[in-house]
């Protein structure tokens, strides 16, 4: 080593290339800084900005998606409680349309008998009428039969036979 | 080696030794090379050589990280990264391709050679000493490196740096140096004395440049790893 030193000082030493080294170090620098440093440290970064920002948004999606389900919770006990009360309603709505089915039916039937009623006392009335009417027109022969003959007691039987011999008559021709 | 006669020149009133310039540009081409193959076609999903780039990236970061902290790194990284395959390149160039010529040995490790590692070694001086100006002000930095604890510890701290540019330079210099001496020497052995020792001397060439390959490579990392260091204590206040 020292023999190369002194060899270099004897020739005077090797300045012109310590000052290449230094030039092509700065040069080599630079171009690296261009080809390569520059262009791979920057996609360096942008990886990591990259993982940086898909941590955030995964983060964000993930509350998303619990807000998400908390809503659909949500919303299906609503439906349960909706679906109970529509249930429930259903129910009132048949008891109360059986209640007026069954009132309706009583009405109808109140209705019917009272007619029946009314048609039989109707007929009653009728038929009181007429055997009224008949009794009329019996005295009415009676007495036109006892004026048209002048009556023993005889006769009289006799009238009273044969009027009910005529009522038997009557009745089955009736 | 220091046998060897050397080729010269002078341009400019400046001597250049041939050896130097060629090896030196051959190391930086093979850098841009590899740089550029690799970094061609980047994608945001790293594969196969983006991520031999980036990982290279991430080592070299990790290095000035370990040693300059409050921010600082991101200024360095880039000097770091380019000084580190420089250099990486450099000590494993002369393992694979030595070409000599009328007894000059043409291409070799730049790194064999003391002016080139002391170079480096300059460099790295220069930019701590200038960022520890830029960042804390001449006054502040003149007193955080000379003057601390006590103002006539200023020789010592002088020194001390002188220590730091020589070994820093002369440390790469060593290992490299002497491992292509020895190379060289099995290499010689090997040619010296019939079949018999050709077959001895292939399997220890084997071993030796492996070994060198290894020292190489621990020596680019030591270099890196001490550059940040020193900026750091040039950066940083110690109080």
């Amino acid at each position: 080593m020292l023999s190369h030193l002194m060899l270099g000082a004897s020739n005077s030493l090797y300045l012109g290339d310590m000052l290449l080294y230094a030039i092509v170090f700065v040069i080599l620098m630079w171009v690296i800084k261009v080809v390569a440093w520059g262009p791979v440290t920057k996609m360096m970064k942008e990886r990591a900005d990259r993982i940086s920002n898909d941590i955030d948004s995964a983060k964000k999606s993930r509350t998303d998606a619990e807000k998400l389900a908390e809503q659909r919770e949500e919303a299906l006990k609503n439906s349960h409680a909706e679906a109970s009360t529509i249930v429930s309603n259903a129910k009132d709505n048949g008891t109360k349309l059986r209640e007026q089915i069954v009132a309706s039916a009583q009405q109808e039937a109140q209705t019917l008998k009272q007619n029946a009623q009314k048609d039989i006392e109707q007929e009653r009335k009728d038929a009181l009428k007429g055997a009224q009417n008949d009794v009329a027109s019996l005295s009415i022969e009676i007495a036109s039969k006892i004026i048209q003959k002048e009556l023993n007691a005889q006769d009289q039987k006799q009238l009273i036979d044969s009027y009910i011999e005529g009522l038997g008559k009557q009745n089955e021709s009736r | 080696m220091s046998g060897d006669s050397v080729s010269t020149f002078q341009f400019l009133g400046l001597t250049f030794n041939t050896t130097n310039i060629i090896s030196g540009l051959l190391a930086a081409i093979i850098v841009v090379v590899i740089v550029f193959a690799f970094s061609r076609n980047l994608k945001l999903k790293p594969t196969g050589k983006q991520n031999v780039l980036e990982w290279l990236i991430d080592f070299t970061n990790n290095i000035v990280r370990g040693s300059v902290t409050n921010g600082d790194a991101p200024n360095f990284g880039l000097y770091a990264f380019t000084l580190f395959l420089f250099i990486f390149v450099s000590n494993q160039l002369g393992l694979f391709l030595q070409i000599g010529w009328n007894g000059v040995t043409y291409v070799r490790s730049p790194t064999s050679d003391p002016i080139v590692t002391l170079t480096f070694s300059l460099m790295t001086l220069m930019l701590a000493h200038f960022s520890g100006v830029k960042k804390l002000g001449f006054k502040k930095y003149f007193k955080e490196s000379y003057l601390t604890p006590f103002k006539f510890w200023l020789p010592i701290s002088v020194f001390t740096e002188l220590i730091d540019f020589l070994t820093l330079g002369l440390r790469i210099y060593g290992v490299i140096f002497s491992g292509e001496m020895l190379l060289k020497f099995i290499g010689e052995m090997a040619f010296s004395g019939g079949v018999g020792m050709t077959i001895v001397a292939v399997p220890i060439a084997f071993i030796w440049q492996g070994f060198s390959l290894f020292l190489g490579s621990i020596q680019a990392y030591v270099f890196v790893t001490l550059t940040s260091v020193y900026i750091s204590q040039q950066i940083q206040t110690e109080e």
